[in-house]
């Protein structure tokens, strides 16, 4: 029952975005893109916030020290009982107030729901508890990073292919639900080279907090290079293994240790000679018990059709399907696979 | 219950001369799990929330332990989301709806009216057993494998995930029946049962505001109820109203939610406003500044209230135009209640401010509340909101307003009347020492948070980005010091029922109705029906060597 107790180290955790530079005041940190309006109306509530709460503190705090009940039958210095020039200022100075908050905030809000014609369209999906990213004109996806130009329009559609969560970039100001069954947007401009969190904000289960992405915005070449298309066929078990931590280790362990679903540890073992062979396991097959050799086909089927054959002892928890993941992913998760067998 | 018996000799001859008032009168367990007596039903309302209390608090602090380390020091995920989850049910429905109505509502509200029960004395005694029943369900929830989905419920999670949801959702229905059920019995008791004299606008202002919590419980509360049905009929039946592969819409259901789930925080907050009303003219020894204000402040935030909802979907995709309505009314609330706080300030100055230990609580209240309200005046602006949204900005915010103000609050009510209800009074000099510790140790609880909130960190995190740790660790050690506060409260209000040092009768000089019944108060509560000649909180007709107004 304590397995859940040992959790693999997700990306944020050994790889997170460098920390964010707090601004002059300590309260945010410091502005990523152009949605300025955010910080200057948090300051002004924040200042108006303050003024009062000095008022009030100040009064109390005289009051008590002034007014403080010496003898037992002390009565009180005055039996005012309301002073109405008094109290239609303090209504009316208030409401002025908060209607000029009102509608700075509202009109800050129009600019961040009006996407800008010239906006790339980028696609995020969300599913528990990973992050995939489209680009445009780009077949290539990226998993939990993402790489947006400096100065650039960027837009997305959001995507959850199962419970709400919500994309939230607190140095771009921005948060948007993202909603099953809904085509929600969201927009922003990135003004500052660097890594930058995205978090989800929406709870949506056990790793809601381990969902995460590093996003990266360079300039306008290193974004012509396509960073999210780099793959390295030289090495296609390191980025195999980049898969795995962004896709595959909220629910697979690699050390043995069942999660939600089977580990990964074993699934390719040596054999008496040394050469790597595909494990014997026991599969469920329309209900029927199958034991079969794992190979390329059964990983490839069981990453674009979970449900096809599900390893016996894991049948009540669903697998998420990556119908999209290209072919020399999947082979890299494999060459991944076979670097942690065991044996000779 | 019987705890709160006082050992005396019944048949021997000292207990002839007391007076038998409403704890001694009878006893056996049946005089109290049947009894019709609002104060005996306020009392075992009183020990079971302070029960959900110590439970809800020792929830948060498992779930403050856990924080101090980024990836979690004590839990799994999955245990930390149930953990958190206990912390916000247990609080929100078991503790802090019933706990200012149920207890000092049930007990002072007949009291200050002159009256002799609330008007339907059985919905009452219903009403307590329906909170039990509740409170049970919820705790057999947990031993059925618990609940991770958050107080709020949202859907779809909470339709997928395999854990006891229709159990807690069965359970919120019934403490919501339990609640309605409280609010029309004190709506009829304030229309029917005022004494003679007693018009509506001398009524004192904790009437008032438990009316207008009232009238919310009656109204808004179905609302929560045919929800919660409606996610235990989808889990079920699969009716697809809320499930998205069913054709349903996840965004409904946050509006029946917040429908219900925002007046509720001011079902929550106004009791406490009520208290805190008669607590600052009673130990400032003056009338309460803008009297009529206050009253119609409470009618005012009950009635907008029911229109701010969408204020907690800023981020989910409604129109712009449902952001302009929602936005504007949420400021415009603000105003009534701004108008309270400055309100309360105005009666403290020039009084005879007593700083005996409800007052400690009083003053610490409207210092945490006047923080718990001005960041809501931050978060109403809307793209500010979206920033802030779901981060522990809104985390610190809440808490303010619930554990800081209103709890507080309920503190200091129980301190007040304390002398009333038991006829005995605590340790004056561990009160006020207690009252320091938590107001510190809750500010170096939140303050913190407040920070990391602006700064980026979102709620309901199990495990954190690392650069957010000195805040988590700051935090984890106020709530430390709170839980050593609200440990020694505990100790010396219990201790007191067993030192038995004799209360004043009228303890702190007040002047409306409750002081003038014998302390504690007797099976009816007057010896002689109560009639009102005086405006309320007219201290001049107080003699303040004996503390007692002239008898009519």
């Amino acid at each position: 029952m304590f397995a859940h107790l040992i959790q693999d180290p997700k990306n944020y955790v050994e790889n997170p975005a460098r920390p964010p530079e707090v601004d002059a005041y300590g309260q945010l940190t410091k502005l990523a893109s152009t949605f300025s309006d955010v910080d200057g109306l948090f300051y002004f509530t924040y200042a108006v916030c303050v003024f009062f709460f000095v008022i009030i503190t100040g009064v109390l705090l005289y009051s008590v020290v002034v007014y403080r009940r010496k003898t037992f039958d002390q009565p009180a210095l005055s039996n005012v009982t309301h002073n109405t020039p008094l109290e239609v200022v303090w209504t009316v100075i208030p409401l002025i107030i908060v209607m000029v908050m009102f509608a700075w905030g509202f009109r800050g809000s129009l600019d961040m729901m009006t996407v800008p014609a010239d906006a790339r369209w980028y696609k995020a999906s969300a599913k528990q508890w990973n992050w995939t990213f489209n680009y445009p004109n780009s077949a290539a996806q990226s998993f939990g990073e993402l790489w947006l130009e400096k100065d650039k329009n960027a837009a997305f559609v959001l995507e959850s292919s199962d419970v709400l969560h919500a994309f939230y970039m607190p140095e771009m100001r921005v948060k948007r639900d993202v909603i099953p069954g809904r085509n929600q947007t969201i927009w922003f401009n990135p003004t500052k080279l660097g890594e930058f969190h995205l978090f989800c904000a929406e709870y949506c289960g056990n790793d809601h907090s381990k969902m995460y992405a590093k996003v990266h915005v360079v300039t306008a070449e290193e974004y012509a290079t396509k960073p999210w298309d780099k793959w390295d066929d030289a090495n296609p078990a390191k980025g195999g293994e980049a898969v795995y931590k962004a896709l595959c280790s909220s629910c697979h362990s690699v050390n043995g240790t069942p999660l939600v679903g089977p580990s990964w540890k074993g699934l390719f073992v040596k054999d008496a000679s040394g050469a790597l062979v595909g494990a014997q396991r026991e599969v469920l097959v329309n209900g029927a018990k199958q034991t079969i050799t794992v190979d390329q086909a059964y990983i490839t089927e069981s990453i674009k059709s979970p449900d096809a054959k599900k390893s016996v002892g894991f049948e009540k928890n669903n697998m998420t399907a990556f119908p999209a993941l290209e072919d020399k992913k999947i082979l890299g998760v494999i060459e991944y696979m076979k670097t942690l067998a065991e044996g000779k | 219950m019987t705890t709160n018996v006082p050992a005396v000799d019944v048949h021997g001859a000292a207990a002839e001369a007391r007076p038998k008032n409403f704890i001694n009168w009878s006893s056996g367990f049946m005089s109290w799990a049947g009894t019709l007596d609002h104060k005996r039903i306020g009392l075992m309302y009183l020990v079971g929330v302070s029960i959900a209390f110590l439970c809800g608090g020792l929830f948060a602090l498992l779930v403050r332990l856990h924080l101090w380390e980024p990836n979690g020091a004590l839990f799994s995920n999955a245990q930390y989301n149930q953990i958190f989850t206990l912390h916000g049910a247990f609080m929100v429905f078991i503790f802090v709806i019933p706990a200012i109505p149920g207890s000092l509502g049930n007990i002072i509200l007949p009291l200050m009216l002159g009256a002799k029960d609330v008007a339907l004395p059985r919905l009452n005694l219903l009403s307590f057993y329906l909170w039990l029943t509740g409170a049970v369900l919820a705790t057999l929830a947990i031993v059925l494998g618990g609940f991770d989905t958050g107080w709020t419920f949202y859907t779809p999670y909470s339709l997928y995930t395999n854990q006891a949801v229709v159990t807690i959702g069965l359970a919120v229905f019934v403490l919501g029946f339990s609640s309605i059920f409280t609010g029309l019995n004190f709506i009829v008791t304030t229309h029917k049962l005022r004494a003679p004299g007693m018009t509506w606008f001398r009524m004192p202002l904790f009437v008032w505001a438990l009316y207008a919590t009232s009238l919310l419980q009656v109204l808004a509360t179905p609302v929560l109820g045919i929800t919660v049905l409606l996610v235990a009929f989808e889990r079920l039946y699969h009716i697809g109203i809320f499930d998205p592969r069913l054709g349903g819409d996840p965004v409904l259901f946050e509006h029946f939610f917040w429908f219900y789930s925002h007046p509720a925080v001011y079902i929550m907050v106004l009791p406490a406003f009520g208290i805190i009303s008669e607590l600052v003219s009673v130990h400032s020894r003056k009338p309460l500044f803008g009297y009529k204000l206050i009253a119609f402040s409470s009618l005012a935030i009950a009635i907008i209230s029911f229109l701010v909802w969408g204020h907690h979907m800023f981020t989910s995709g409604q129109s712009t135009y449902a952001m302009f309505a929602f936005s504007f009314l949420t400021f415009f609330v603000a105003i009534p209640t701004a108008i309270k706080e400055f309100s309360w300030v105005a009666t403290v100055w020039k009084g005879s401010i007593a700083l005996n230990s409800p007052m400690l609580y009083t003053l610490a209240f409207l210092v945490i509340f006047a923080i718990g309200g001005l960041t809501g005046v931050i978060l109403g602006a809307l793209n500010v909101d979206i920033h802030l949204h779901d981060t522990y900005f809104v985390v610190a915010h809440f808490h303010y307003v619930m554990m800081g103000s209103i709890a507080l609050a309920f503190f200091a009510g129980v301190h007040h009347w304390w002398p009333k209800m038991f006829g005995v009074i605590y340790n004056e000099t561990l009160a006020k020492i207690a009252c320091g510790i938590i107001f510190i140790g809750f500010n170096t609880t939140f303050i913190p948070q407040f920070i990391m909130g602006s700064r980026g960190m979102p709620r309901r995190y199990a495990t954190y980005v690392p650069e957010y740790a000195p805040f988590h660790q700051a935090s984890t050690i106020g709530v430390i010091i709170l839980a050593v506060g609200i440990a020694l409260m505990v100790y010396y209000l219990v201790a007191s029922l067993f030192q038995r040092k004799k209360a004043m009768e009228n303890q702190w000089g007040g002047v409306t109705l409750e002081w003038l019944a014998p302390t504690p108060p007797p099976l009816e509560n007057f010896n002689e029906p109560p009639v009102v000649t005086n405006e309320v909180y007219d201290y001049s007709t107080l003699d303040l060597q004996t503390m007692r107004t002239p008898v009519k």
